[in-house]
C-alpha cells in the first residue's frame, strides 16, 4: 500500500510539474508572440497605409491626368468666353470622382464679362450637370489663397479637403494654371473632386472592427476617416491626439498606429490605428486556447499514466498472486501428498491422483498388535475446500484410532468432530477396515462409502456392506459395524468414485464393466501384486477417459488377507510363579523358530514374564488356581502374544508408571513389571472379552 | 540360576550366573541372604556371567542395595551386559547402583 500512495504522489507530481514547465514555455511563448505579433501588425500595417496612400496618389493622380489630357480642349476653347461651359461638362463627365470644375480668368480677361469671370460646372448626386458663372462680388476668386498660390509658383496645386454646398460636401480642389503663347497664366482651371467616399473605402477592409484608417492633411487636419457608426468620435479624436504630438504615444498604449504620407502633393497623410489590445487578442486566445489543449492532453496522459499503471500493477499482483497461489498449491499437494502412507507392505497397497493439484480423497492404512487398519475417504466436492476438510478427516482418522479399535467407534468419533461447525454442509464417505492378520476376521464399517471387491476364489464380489450415512450429516449418526472373516488369499478393493465415474469424451462412465473387465486379469490366479492391480485400475481408467480431463479424485486401497509364513505357538500356565520357567522355555523356543536378535529376543521376553507375572500374581484370588493361556504370533515382522486369562477384570495398561528418578531408599519394591512390559514392547493393549481378560503386546521385530 | 559368594576381609563378592527370572528370584534371594548381614563390607555383584533378569531380579538387588546403604556400605555391580544394562536403564537403577 506504501507504494502506491508513494506511486500515486509521484504520478500528481509528474503531472504538476509537467503543468508548470508547459505553463512557463506558454509563458515565453506569449511575449514571443506578442512580439511577433506586433511586428506582423506593423508590417502589415506599413504594407495597409503605404497601399491606401498609393490609392488615394493614384485617384488624385486619375484627376490630374483627367487635368492635363482635356487640357488642349479647355485651351481651344478660350477663344470664346462662353465655349468653355461645353468643355467643362465635358472635363467634369469624364472622372467620376469630379463633382465640379471652374475656369478661374485672370481678371480681364474677357473684357466682355469684366473684371471676374469664372464658368462653373457642378454635378449632383444623379449625376447631372448644371453650369454657371459663380464669379461676382460675393465670391472674388483673386482673393483665394489658393489661386494666388498658383498664380505665384505657377504650378498646380491641391487645396486642403473643405465643406461645400448644401449638401456638406468634403472636397478638395485640384488648381491648374494655364498658360498662354507668352507665358503668362490667363487661367486657373479648378477641378473640385469628392472626398466623402475616402473615409469608407479606406475603412473598407479593416482587420478588426475597432481598427480603422485616417487620411489627414500634412498639418493634421482630418480629411477622411471611418464613418461614426462604425468608430466612435472619440476613439478618432484619441487617435488624433497622439498622431498630432498632443498625446506622447508612450503615454497611450492602448492603440498603436502606422503613418505614411503621400509621396507628393498634397503630401496627406495616411495612418492606420489598431487598439492594441485586438493585436494581441488572437495571441490571447491562442494562449488560452492551447493552454486548455495542453492542459487536456496532460490530463488525458496523466489518466492514461494512471490507467497504465493501475492496469500494469493489476496485472503484476494478477500474475504474482497466482504465482503465490500456484506455490501454495503445490505445497498443499505435497503436504497431501506427504499425509498418504509411501511405503507398502505386501498386503497393502493405495494410490491417489488428485483431479486438481489438491484432492477430497484419502487412504490410510497402519498395523497395530497384528491387525491392519485401513481406511478410505472421499469429501464431497474437490479441489482446495475438500482438501481442507480432507485434512482434517484424516488428522481426526490417525487421533481416534490410536486408541480405538472398532471401525463404528472410530466413525462415530469422527462423525461427532466434523458435525461440529460443518456450516458448508460437506461430508464425507467413508470406509475404516480392521483386519486381523492371524485369523483373518475382518471388521468393518462403512460411512456411505462405495462397497469394496473381494477378490477371492476366482471370483469378484461385493462386500456385503451396509451403508449407513456418510460422516458429517448428523453428529448422532450411529453407524454399524460388521464383520467377516476372510479366507487365506483374499483381496479387498477399495475405491473412490473417481474409479467408477472416469469420464471418456462422450460423456461415458468406466463403470463396474470397466472396472471388472480389469479384475479377470487378475482373479484367475491368487499371488498377483497388489500394486500391480491398483496400477493397472489406474491406467484403465485413464486410457478409457483418454482426452477429457479426470473427473474426479482417483483412490485405491488393496488390502489382502495374507498370512504367510505365519507362526503361531500356544501354551497354557497355572497361576504359579513356577510357571514362568515354562514360560521362559516357550519363548525361547519360539524365538529359536523366528531368528530374533538375541537383545531383542530379550527384551521381549522380559515384557510378556512381566506381563504373564502379572496375571499369576494377581488375576486369581489366593490359594485359587487359575489358568492363563498364551499365544505367541508372528509373521515374520512383528511379534505378539496376546494373554487371556479368566480372573478379576483388571486392565494394567491404566496402571501409573512408578516413578524411575527415586533414590534406592524411597524406592518402592514392585510396580516395575508393567513399566517394563510397557516400554520393552511397542503397544500393549487390554480388552474385556466374553469374560475374559485379553492383553495384546506387540513388537515389530524388523 | 547359580550364585556363589565369597567374603574376604575387604568386600563381599557374590557371583550370579544363569537367569535370574521370576521364578529364580525367590531362591536367588534365599541364597543371598548372607550378603544383608555385610557388617559395614563392600558388597561386589559380579554379574559376568548374569543372562537375564526380570524384575524381581531387580526387586532382590534393590532390597541388597537398601540393607547396604543403612550400615553405609557400597554395593557394586561387575561387568553388566547390554540386555541387563537396558533393563537397569529403563527403570532408572542404572543411576542407584555402582558399576565397575
Amino acid at each position: 500500500m506504501v507504494s502506491f500512495k508513494n506511486g500515486w504522489i509521484s504520478r500528481v507530481g509528474i503531472v504538476v510539474m509537467a503543468a508548470i514547465m508547459v505553463e512557463i514555455i506558454s509563458v515565453i511563448q506569449y511575449q514571443r508572440l506578442r512580439r511577433m505579433m506586433l511586428e506582423e501588425t506593423g508590417a502589415r500595417g506599413r504594407v495597409v497605409v503605404s497601399a491606401m496612400a498609393d490609392h488615394i496618389q493614384q485617384t488624385l493622380g486619375l484627376v490630374e491626368s483627367t487635368m492635363r489630357e482635356n487640357m488642349w480642349d479647355v485651351k481651344r476653347s478660350l477663344a470664346h468666353p462662353d465655349s468653355v461651359y461645353p468643355v467643362l461638362v465635358r472635363l467634369i463627365d469624364d472622372n467620376p470622382h469630379v463633382v465640379g470644375g471652374c475656369l478661374a480668368f485672370a481678371p480681364n480677361y474677357y473684357p466682355s464679362k469684366g473684371r471676374l469671370y469664372e464658368p462653373y460646372a457642378s454635378k449632383d448626386k444623379d449625376r447631372k450637370i448644371t453650369v454657371s458663372q459663380i464669379a461676382g462680388p460675393g465670391h472674388d476668386y483673386t482673393q483665394n489663397e489658393e489661386y494666388q498660390w498658383v498664380i505665384d509658383h505657377g504650378t498646380p496645386s491641391w487645396t486642403d479637403p473643405y465643406i461645400y454646398g448644401a449638401d456638406s460636401v468634403c472636397l478638395t480642389t485640384y488648381s491648374y494654371p494655364i498658360f498662354d503663347k507668352n507665358g503668362r497664366i490667363v487661367a486657373i482651371c479648378g477641378l473640385d473632386m469628392d472626398l466623402s467616399w475616402l473615409g469608407d473605402t479606406l475603412n473598407a477592409r479593416q482587420p478588426y472592427s475597432s481598427s480603422f484608417a485616417l487620411l489627414l492633411t500634412q498639418e493634421g487636419i482630418l480629411v477622411a476617416g471611418p464613418s461614426e457608426k462604425r468608430t466612435s468620435r472619440a476613439d478618432v479624436e484619441q487617435a488624433l491626439a497622439v498622431i498630432n504630438g498632443d498625446v506622447p504615444e508612450s503615454k497611450n498604449p492602448s492603440i498603436s498606429m502606422w503613418k505614411t504620407s503621400l509621396s507628393k502633393d498634397p503630401f496627406w497623410q495616411v495612418v492606420q490605428v489598431y487598439q492594441t489590445a485586438d493585436i494581441y487578442s488572437k495571441v490571447g486566445q491562442m494562449r488560452l486556447q492551447q493552454m486548455f489543449l495542453i492542459l487536456l492532453a496532460l490530463a488525458i496522459l496523466a489518466f492514461m499514466i494512471e490507467r497504465y499503471s493501475r492496469n500494469e500493477r493489476k496485472l503484476r499482483m494478477a500474475s504474482e498472486e497466482q504465482a503465490r497461489i500456484g506455490g501454495e498449491l503445490a505445497a498443499a499437494h505435497g503436504i497431501q501428498q506427504e499425509m498418504l502412507p509411501k511405503t507398502f507392505p505386501p498386503f497393502v497397497y493405495g494410490s491417489l491422483e488428485p483431479a486438481r493439484e489438491v484432492g477430497g480423497d484419502m487412504f490410510d492404512f497402519f498395523c497395530r498388535d497384528g491387525k491392519v487398519f485401513f481406511c478410505v475417504g472421499d469429501v464431497s466436492g474437490k479441489g482446495v475446500p475438500a482438501a481442507m476438510l480432507m485434512s482434517v478427516v484424516h488428522s481426526l482418522f490417525r487421533v481416534v484410532s490410536r486408541k480405538e479399535y472398532r471401525p463404528s467407534r472410530i466413525l462415530e468419533a469422527m462423525n461427532r468432530e466434523i458435525c461440529r461447525g460443518n456450516d458448508s454442509n460437506m461430508f464425507v464417505t467413508f470406509f475404516i477396515g480392521c483386519l486381523d492378520m492371524y485369523s483373518g476376521v475382518l471388521n468393518y464399517a462403512s460411512a456411505g462409502h462405495d462397497k469394496p471387491f473381494v477378490l477371492s476364489g476366482g471370483n469378484a464380489t461385493m462386500l456385503q456392506a451396509k451403508a449407513n450415512l456418510p460422516l458429517g450429516a448428523f453428529p448422532d449418526t450411529r453407524f454399524e459395524q460388521q464383520s467377516c472373516t476372510l479366507e487365506h488369499g483374499t483381496t479387498l478393493l477399495m475405491y473412490t468414485d473417481g474409479l467408477t465415474e472416469a469420464k471418456n469424451v462422450d460423456r461415458k462412465l468406466f463403470g463396474r464393466e470397466g472396472i471388472d473387465g480389469v479384475l479377470k486379469k487378475f482373479i484367475s490366479r491368487m499371488d498377483f501384486s497388489l500394486e500391480d492391480l491398483v496400477l493397472s485400475l489406474c491406467t484403465a481408467a485413464h486410457k478409457f477417459a483418454g482426452e477429457a480431463p479426470q473427473s474426479d479424485d482417483l483412490t485405491l486401497l488393496a488390502v489382502r488377507f495374507a498370512p504367510g509364513d505365519l507362526i503361531r505357538e500356544q501354551i497354557t500356565l497355572t497361576n504359579k510363579s513356577s510357571e514362568v520357567t515354562r514360560l521362559s522355555q516357550f519363548v525361547k523356543d519360539f524365538f529359536g523358530r523366528l531368528e530374533v536378535d538375541r537383545k531383542l529376543a530379550a527384551g521381549m521376553r522380559l515384557g510378556l514374564e512381566e506381563a504373564v507375572v502379572n496375571v499369576i500374581n494377581y488375576a486369581y484370588p489366593p490359594d485359587e488356581e487359575g489358568e492363563v493361556h498364551i499365544s505367541a504370533d508372528s509373521d515374520g515382522k512383528e511379534v505378539r502374544f496376546t494373554i487371556v486369562d479368566s480372573g478379576f477384570p483388571f486392565d494394567p495398561t491404566s496402571v501409573l508408571e512408578p516413578d524411575t528418578t527415586l533414590d534406592a531408599q524411597n524406592r518402592p519394591i514392585g510396580g516395575l513389571g508393567i513399566l517394563l512390559s510397557r516400554k520393552l514392547m511397542d503397544s500393549i493393549s487390554y480388552s474385556r472379552q466374553n469374560g475374559k481378560n485379553v492383553l495384546s503386546l506387540t513388537k515389530s521385530i524388523l | 540360576m547359580n550364585i556363589t559368594i565369597q567374603e574376604t576381609d575387604a568386600k563381599i563378592v557374590a557371583t550370579l550366573a544363569g537367569e535370574l527370572d521370576t521364578a529364580a528370584a525367590q531362591e536367588a534371594e534365599k541364597q543371598l541372604q548372607p550378603l544383608q548381614n555385610s557388617k559395614g563390607k563392600d558388597v561386589l555383584l559380579d554379574c559376568t556371567d548374569l543372562e537375564y533378569i526380570s524384575s524381581s531380579g531387580l526387586r532382590v538387588l534393590l532390597s541388597i542395595l537398601k540393607q547396604a546403604k543403612s550400615v553405609g556400605s557400597r554395593v557394586v555391580l561387575k561387568n553388566v551386559n547390554d540386555v541387563i544394562r537396558d533393563v537397569l536403564e529403563l527403570t532408572g537403577f542404572i543411576s542407584i547402583f555402582e558399576f565397575e
